[in-house]
């Protein structure tokens, strides 16, 4: 039973499109307690050139650094005062700027997340906040988990720009002149290219209204982002790093995209290969000790997909565990596919969906994300059912095509542990 | 507006085998939320056996009852459950999230990882396989290293071993040792099972009863916290960044002091416009990461700082930090007052929209201060402090002397390797 059964009120779906071409969209839940909003802008990774990489997430810090109106200083406080809960993230995909807070406090969110929208990018900030940037790249350098990724991942997707890395490296970052983001921002930031998602207790005519206002003077014009199609990598690759105690492998294999119907099943066939628990992988090497981690997922991206996996184990047993992964997954293709195994991993993912839907700042991402790659709104409850309804046939027609032959192993790890 | 039906009432019982019980109705959820903590951790760990807790809790989760581990597994996840959950210092925790229609069936199988669990002798070595690996893992972490090295210099006693246990400790644990063990100290009384989320009171109590009503075991005492006196230590390892953390001690979850202090904190570090991040990575550029916060063991609290930055500019960057923590001796400002005030009262609201949050919040209240609080108790104490009382806190109150160590490929200025 869903909460909007239980009292009558229904959740519902808003949408307005301003006449600068502003997207809004709503989903109001009379249960919520709380409001979140966010601006979901379509540029990322993806969206730059190799002379400007991680210029999207440099930017992202930016724009919490002050505008016409506000210094960082303000922009921290206003938050604060709001007694809300922000943030902001870069992926390949988007870059998402959010708060939560209580409903009487939305207006002045929307003001404060608005004025964001249109920074100031002074470049005395600038020069200072590129010293935390190569202070977040040197930290990540120190997580082989994520790093194994930013190398494999390139590899993998072999020139497609969903190769790209958030945080561009040490040497595009202090190249990266002041200019050559603002050329970036007005290329990308189009009042079409952004969409705001309001989640939880709201009054939409409010929202509309005041959004119109706040953002009159933002100039329409079009932002368009390049689909090239993707020639992924198949093989192995391998980096050594005579530091580390552990090998760490990053797995992918070609997937399906966000808008293809195909994703549920590849969700469902992902988790029954690779959850991390109770999984055809887990049985095979975490159960057994062999490994402390052993995941496969999938990941639907805005026109291309992939399998992404990640294993770490010693590295005395690294070949042997890596040699079990890639048995586990390409064997898949010619195993039957279990129906209770397949509807254990539905009804995991299902309750998972549930449980992430319970608060407004839960749902506002898989809420916009969906909205800014399909264009239409789907309710957790659509979600559900499209989870529970992709069928084990599914799973085999995508194991038909053999993705699995496809996988590209990249290790990181100490010097002379075979892979 | 529909408003939020928040029960506000949290339904407690203790069952005759000595389980506390712990509810909160959140009917509008169609999700339930269940934290079962179990008395043993790695300070009450066997003397040359450290890592017997972590071992224990991963052996508990392969089979009990008439189900083996793969079975049994296989049940909770034809459920959909979701799990969590690990070995601590002072309790092992199993979480379990579900359709709250699902909760007749789902009770009996998290009961018997508690109250029968097999134990079989071939899901031993495995069991213990992954905790070397996970101990050997911590090299490629320097954070959790760091923090991992810091609590054993800032704690001694039972409270400092880690949860990771050691190489030798691991090595020493047999399936007669670990068994020994789960008789010694995994029984009912001192365990606390508290769900939250859309049920009502008298389906859990009854469910809870008839699937728990059965446990008995044995429970050992837990020792108070020791603290070390406050040093600086540093060690060596091959990384990009420094990592800095510090730990001193604060005041005990059941002092009425708690709330003032927690305000304190978060003027200093509750959020991006709080005085750390402000001075140290707005003003300075000196991190990405920096902040601390508020920790609790049994009656004992305490917090923990953290900062991250390449070696040329750790000292100024531990320099900063350790500034600004000595100021607030000097007070805050009534407009920081009311921001932090703000936070945590916005943060309380949305704690109460998640099943889990309030799962695993009841359970960690009743550990810590022996009950627990409703949202609308927190609120009324977090709004009773006003600025003379958090500034006369804080004068009679002074952030005392931290304990820092550093990671990282090479020492501090003023520091020594260890």
């Amino acid at each position: 039973m869903s909460a909007a059964d239980a009292g009558g009120d229904a959740i519902r779906f808003d949408r307005a499109v301003l006449d600068n071409g502003l997207t809004v969209i709503g989903e109001f839940n009379p249960y919520a307690s709380t409001v979140a909003a966010g601006y979901f802008v379509r540029t990322g990774a993806r969206d730059e050139t190799a002379d400007v990489a991680g210029v999207s997430h440099f930017l992202e810090h930016m724009l919490f650094k002050g505008t016409d109106r506000r210094s960082a200083a303000d922009i921290n406080r206003s938050f604060d005062e709001l007694g809300a809960q922000y943030n902001a993230f870069t992926s390949e995909e988007r870059t998402v700027y959010y708060g939560a807070l209580l409903p009487d406090r939305l207006p002045r969110l929307l003001d404060l997340l608005s004025d964001m929208m249109r920074p100031a990018l002074r470049a005395d900030d600038f020069d200072l906040e590129k010293n935390v940037i190569l202070e977040e790249i040197a930290m990540y350098e120190d997580r082989p988990h994520f790093r194994v990724f930013e190398v494999a991942g390139k590899e993998f997707w072999n020139g497609h720009p969903l190769g790209n890395s958030v945080l561009g490296g040490e040497a595009s970052i202090r190249a990266l002149a002041r200019d050559q983001m603002l050329a970036y921002f007005e290329r990308r930031y189009a009042p079409s290219n952004l969409t705001l998602v309001v989640a939880g207790a709201y009054d939409w005519p409010a929202v509309t209204a005041q959004v119109a206002e706040l953002t009159s003077s933002w100039e329409p014009f079009e932002a368009a982002r390049e689909f090239p199609a993707p020639t992924p990598l198949h093989g192995e690759g391998r980096t050594e790093d005579a530091k580390l105690e552990r090998v760490h492998a990053a797995v992918f294999a070609p997937g399906v995209a966000a808008a293809d119907e195909r994703r549920y099943a590849a969700a469902v066939l992902a988790n029954v290969l690779g959850d991390d628990s109770g999984s055809r992988l887990f049985w095979r090497l975490v159960d057994r000790g062999l490994a402390d981690s052993a995941s496969l997922g999938h990941e639907a991206s805005d026109g291309a997909g992939a399998y992404v996996g990640y294993v770490s184990a010693a590295p005395e047993r690294a070949a042997e565990v890596i040699d079990i992964y890639r048995g586990v997954v390409e064997n898949a293709q010619d195993e039957p596919l279990d129906p209770a195994e397949w509807r254990r991993a539905q009804r995991k993912l299902a309750t998972g969906l549930t449980l992430r839907a319970e608060s407004p700042l839960g749902r506002l991402v898989s809420l916009g994300a969906a909205y800014q790659t399909l264009g239409r709104y789907q309710s957790v409850q659509d979600v559900v059912e499209a989870v529970m309804n992709s069928s084990v046939e599914q799973g085999r027609a995508l194991l038909a095509e053999r993705p699995f032959d496809g996988l590209y192993v990249h290790t990181l790890g100490p010097r002379g542990a075979r892979s | 507006m529909a408003s939020n039906p928040s029960s506000e009432r949290i339904y407690q019982h203790r069952l005759a085998n000595g389980l506390w019980l712990l509810f909160e109705p959140m009917p509008w959820l169609p999700t339930l939320s269940t934290t079962l903590m179990l008395p043993f951790g790695s300070a009450t760990d066997p003397e040359g056996r450290e890592g017997s807790a972590t071992v224990l809790h991963d052996w508990l989760q392969r089979g009990a009852g008439a189900l083996d581990s793969r079975a049994h597994s296989d049940a909770l996840e034809g459920l959909g459950v979701r799990r969590g959950g690990g070995a601590g210092r002072e309790m092992a925790t199993v979480s379990a999230s579900f359709l709250a229609a699902e909760l007749a069936e789902v009770l009996p199988l998290v009961a018997s990882m508690a109250a029968e669990p097999r134990l079989d002798d071939d899901e031993f070595a495995p069991a213990r396989e992954l905790a070397q690996q996970e101990l050997q893992s911590l090299a490629d972490n320097p954070t959790q290293r760091l923090f991992n090295e810091l609590m054993t210099r800032f704690l001694d006693g039972g409270q400092g071993r880690s949860p990771f246990g050691s190489e030798a400790g691991l090595a020493a644990l047999t399936t007669t040792s670990v068994r020994e063990d789960a008789q010694r100290r995994l029984g009912p009384n001192g365990a606390i099972l508290a769900l939250a989320g859309g049920a009502d009171w008298d389906t859990v109590r009854e469910g809870v009863e008839r699937a728990f009503g059965g446990w008995t075991g044995e429970t050992v005492t837990l020792p108070g916290p020791v603290v070390r006196t406050p040093g600086r230590g540093h060690v060596r390892a091959d990384s990009a960044q420094t990592q800095i953390g510090l730990a001193l001690v604060a005041p005990a979850p059941s002092d009425p002091d708690v709330y003032a202090y927690d305000l304190a904190l978060h003027v200093l570090s509750g959020s991006m416009g709080a005085r750390l991040f402000t001075e140290v990575r707005e003003k300075r550029g000196l991190v990405y990461s920096v902040g601390a916060s508020y920790r609790a063991l049994h009656g004992f609290g305490y917090t923990l700082g953290y900062a991250g930055t390449t070696p040329e500019r750790a000292d100024e960057t531990l320099r900063v930090v350790l500034a600004e923590l000595g100021k607030l001796s000097q007070g805050v400002e009534a407009d920081e007052l009311e921001r932090a005030r703000t936070g945590i009262l916005s943060s309380v609201v949305m704690q109460g929209e998640s099943s889990s949050a309030r799962a695993s919040r009841l359970a960690s209240d009743a550990l810590l201060q022996g009950r627990a609080r409703t949202l609308d108790e927190i609120r009324g104490e977090v709004e009773k402090v006003d600025l003379k009382r958090i500034n006369d806190y804080l004068a009679e109150h002074p952030f005392p002397e931290p304990t820092v160590v550093t990671l990282g490929p090479k020492p501090l200025a003023d520091e020594v390797a260890a």
